[in-house]
């Protein structure tokens, strides 16, 4: 045994290095567990809005603003600037009020076949832009059914012209209302009872109690949702181009696509300058919602109350008939004449039976190969997005809400960017950074399937999040620490507690996140390869080649599947419902 | 815009490596490009030509299948990869993948020249003088050799048979009386083909910015593209649009109640041409493939798929009418790729914006 001090001291030494090691590690890697989100958020996020930014000031000799002061000089620019803002502030808050009605009937009172009229809410949400825009103009066309009913009242009455700024907000904000109402629907469902009971005996009528209870507590999920609706309003390429061009009307991301293929010398830098310009539109959008949320605490609340506030008695028919009728209109009609246009043998004849077929659906369910493949891989990448945004959203949101650093903050807009940005401008930007992420080097990322994965999640990670900080700013840290006296590990915290309270919320992103991701087109043009094919692609292709049948069956196609997939979903949760009593 | 598809499924399997594969071929290959320009008929036979080529495209998928199936049935150790999208988005990806480093794509077929004029400014394409092009109208071929027409699409005028009873001869039915407010075009800040159109037409006698002043004072719609533009008219929602040919023919054939009119005065046509990347991987699949779209072979599968051909004595399908039976309208298309800028400026300053 050795008994010489000095080995002693040394072992100590040892010891003690070995622990300040140690400790210098842990610290590390405290550090390094920060480092690393932060290195991955700045080269998936950050890198190709830098780039954009460096490009925009790109010129052959160095750098330059010249692109900039070119487009601040012209009038256009200016009209463009106005024009957009009007229409996509007019648009989310026509989004925020068609959410905020329609979450709080479904929240609040004891309106029939709920389940039903969510998915009708989505279904809205899942309608490709450009069937809703085509159907809409359509209905309200000089021919259309509505111009014939208009004719029966007064015949020189003519029908709204969809080729408007009321009819862009118009499409806009039935187009992205079920954003708002996926976001805040489980928030008005948490709000506190015993809060309105309060309100409501110390003297304040219906009215108030709303306006100064309920109202400020489902901010969040309202501020969240419209903030979604105007960062989607801010990308949307669709409904602005079908419907602004014959009105002359331009926007930021009509626009931007002119520039871009405009193919002179100078195209992409403009392009690119006028997206930085987007991005500081988007940014304000974000502040503006951090402004509304501040001074916004948590609740008590916890857990949703499912069942109904208010009785409408009564009225309940009369509402539900006025909701349904809503949908109706903003949804089932657009579809139906898309599932018309899909069983007509040409486009343009008139629907009779004799020119009614399925061929359309046997040529792209048995014929053409490319659709299985496109539905699989739409499947497959939406599924995948899916997951990783699920895990990586719900966490930034939760960092997000209990740890507000400036760290957090910067980190929420930095993952909006890839969200707001156009497609085409998103798509070019990950072409400069992964073609070739060290010059000289192809790793062969882009031109296979992987630049999707890449993209889609770096495109929708928003929706998760932005859902995620909705559903944590509703529970009171509290519960966490409740959990934590109890001696429940992290683990079990989030399994037994933070989980189940959040799931409906967080489940709502989710299903905005596949559902998005499931029928993406504009990213997908540019950087689909040989295989990857995506469904919304292959609806492109169809659309291009003048084979709108296929496209429209293709769609219909997709959406029976999105109500099948839902109704199994239900009936699994009916009949789990069901076990549950038994036991 | 016309546009178009590719993708072959069974290529699926490929993808993972595709990315990498394109940069094993150094340098070496491009300088052979100008020999092998005089006598790539004779090597062909000689050396087999396999290895990838890259196939950017705005056809229809269909159509850009069939093209490489047949391609494939000659040359089956050629192993196409196809892109395709909108002229617009597949131009931009190639200066996007420039500016990044490398463009990806070995063989480029597009809408229209405008575009490869812009291409060949850049020094981008390779100069291939294709011993098939004895056979295919000079003007309708780039004089350098950057790229060459492949089929012929004439804009015509495309009006609806229920609406309009006795069928116009003239452009300036989209002027007249009876077509106010049922007219409708597309737009040239969105479709190739509808700029073009505008480039020629101005520069026309008998047309110039007057035309366009008419077209606008008679209440014309614009819209983003071709296909929009063929819908309208097909839906009876306007009675006369300006539209691609191929489009209106295949329209009627499925029965909608579209017709097309090839007016007298001539009608711009748009050649979607095909040209080679200068930093192609595979120059020898890359020129066989130019060579077999120019060929006999090749133009008469395009008459087959419902084009009409480019090449002297194959035949256009039914319904459309062949280069010799009409009159073309056309300008210089250096002077129109210059002023493609300034023409679009002037059309929004007329239509207001």
């Amino acid at each position: 045994m050795n008994t010489n001090p000095q080995t002693i001291q040394s072992k100590r030494d040892g010891v003690e290095a070995g622990a300040g090691l140690f400790f210098f590690l842990f610290a590390a890697a405290k550090k390094c567990a920060l480092l690393l989100p932060v290195a991955v958020l700045a080269l998936f996020f950050a890198l190709p809005v830098v780039k954009l930014i460096v490009l925009s000031m790109q010129h052959d000799s160095g750098f330059t603003f010249a692109h900039y002061a070119d487009l601040l000089q012209e009038p256009r620019t200016w009209k463009t600037l106005k024009d957009t803002a009007a229409i996509v502030i007019g648009s989310s808050l026509l989004a925020v009020i068609l959410g905020a009605v329609t979450a709080w009937f479904v929240a609040y009172t004891d309106l029939k076949y709920k389940q039903a009229l969510q998915m009708a809410i989505l279904f809205s949400y899942m309608i490709p832009s450009y069937v809703l825009t085509i159907s809409w103009t359509s209905l309200m066309g000089t021919q259309g059914p509505a111009a014939y009913l208009l004719h029966l009242v007064d015949p020189n009455a003519k029908p709204w012209s969809m080729y408007s700024y009321g009819g862009i907000i118009f499409m806009m904000g039935i187009h992205h209302f079920p954003l708002v109402y996926l976001l805040s629907v489980d928030v008005f469902r948490k709000v506190p009872r015993d809060l309105e009971w309060a309100s409501r005996a110390g003297g304040a009528g219906k009215v108030k109690t709303f306006f100064l209870v309920t109202l400020p507590i489902a901010l969040p999920g309202l501020a969240g949702g419209g903030l979604l609706a105007f960062l989607a309003g801010l990308d949307n390429f669709g409904i602005p181009a079908f419907l602004g061009i014959p009105a002359h009307i331009s926007v930021l991301s009509t626009l931007i696509y002119e520039q871009i293929i405009g193919f002179g010398p100078s195209a992409f830098s403009k392009g690119a300058a006028l997206s930085v310009v987007l991005v500081l539109f988007a940014a304000a959008g974000a502040m503006l919602q951090w402004l509304l949320v501040r001074k916004n605490n948590p609740f008590d609340a916890g857990v949703p109350d499912d069942s109904p506030r208010y009785f409408l008695g009564p009225y309940r028919t009369l509402v539900s008939l006025l909701l349904w009728g809503f949908l109706a209109v903003i949804t089932v009609v657009p579809s139906l004449s898309m599932l018309a246009v899909s069983l007509k043998k040409a486009y343009g004849v008139p629907f009779t039976l004799p020119n009614l077929t399925l061929d359309h659906y046997q040529y792209i369910l048995f014929e053409s190969t490319k659709v299985w493949r496109s539905m699989q891989n739409s499947f497959l990448l939406a599924a995948v997005t899916l997951g990783i945004c699920f895990a990586f959203g719900t966490w930034i949101a939760y960092v997000r809400v209990r740890r507000p650093s400036w760290l957090a903050k910067t980190a929420e807009i930095v993952i909006a960017l890839p969200f707001t940005l156009p497609g085409i401008v998103f798509g070019l930007a990950m072409i400069f950074v992964w073609m070739e992420p060290v010059p000289g080097w192809n790793p062969g990322i882009y031109g296979s399937m992987q630049i999707l994965f890449i993209a889609y999640v770096c495109r929708f990670l928003i929706l998760q999040v932005r859902s995620g900080i909705s559903a944590f700013m509703q529970i009171d840290v509290s519960m966490e620490e409740a959990a934590h006296i109890f001696g429940a590990d992290r683990r079990r915290k989030w399994l037994r507690i933070l989980l189940p309270l959040l799931a409906p919320g967080l489940l709502g992103g989710g299903i905005l996140v596949f559902l998005t991701a499931l029928t993406e087109l504009t990213v997908s043009a540019i950087l689909w390869s040989a295989g990857s094919q995506t469904i919304g692609v292959t609806v492109y292709g169809f659309e291009q080649a003048g084979d709108t049948m296929y496209s429209t069956a293709l769609s219909s196609l997709v959406i029976a599947l999105i109500l099948a997939g839902m109704a199994v979903i239900y009936t699994l949760q009916k009949v789990q419902a069901k076990r549950g009593v038994r036991s | 815009m016309m546009k178009k598809e590719a993708l072959i499924a069974g290529f699926a399997a490929l993808l993972v490596l595709s990315g990498c594969g394109s940069q094993d071929k150094p340098a070496s290959t491009q300088t052979a490009g100008n020999q092998s320009a005089a006598g790539g008929a004779t090597k062909e036979a000689s050396a087999p030509i396999s290895g990838k080529l890259v196939f950017y495209t705005s056809q229809p998928e269909e159509d850009a299948t069939k093209l490489t199936g047949a391609f494939n049935k000659k040359y089956p150790d050629v192993k196409v990869e196809t892109f395709r999208s909108g002229t617009e988005e597949v131009a931009a990806k190639i200066q996007a993948e420039n500016k990044a480093g490398k463009v990806q794509a070995d063989v480029l077929l597009l809408a229209d020249s405008v575009t490869f004029e812009g291409l060949k400014k850049q020094n981008l394409l390779l100069s291939y003088k294709s011993p098939q092009l004895d056979k295919i109208p000079k003007t309708l071929v780039d004089p350098d050799g950057m790229y060459s027409g492949t089929k012929v699409m004439a804009t015509v005028l495309a009006v609806n048979t229920q609406k309009v009873k006795t069928p116009p001869t003239s452009w300036k039915a989209l002027s007249s009386a009876e077509s106010k407010g049922a007219a409708i075009m597309p737009s040239p800040l969105y479709s190739g083909a509808a700029a073009y159109n505008v480039g020629v037409l101005t520069r026309t006698d008998g047309f110039g910015w007057d035309f366009f002043k008419g077209l606008k004072d008679s209440g014309i719609s614009v819209v983003q593209g071709n296909g929009a533009v063929l819908k309208a008219v097909a839906a009876g929602e306007k009675s006369y649009g300006m539209v691609v040919d191929y489009l209106v023919a295949r329209e009627k054939a499925k029965g909608s109640p579209v017709e097309p009119v090839y007016p007298s005065e001539g009608v711009p046509v748009i050649t979607e041409p095909i040209g080679i990347m200068k930093d192609t991987a595979n120059d020898k699949a890359a020129k066989a493939f130019v060579d077999f779209v120019l060929s006999e072979d090749g133009q008469k599968l395009a008459s087959d798929i419902g084009y009409t051909p480019i090449r002297e004595g194959v035949q256009a399908p039914k319904g459309l009418k062949s280069l010799s039976e009409f009159k073309v309208i056309s300008s210089d298309i250096t002077k129109l790729t210059e002023a493609r800028e300034a023409d679009k400026k002037e059309f929004t300053q007329l239509f207001g914006q």
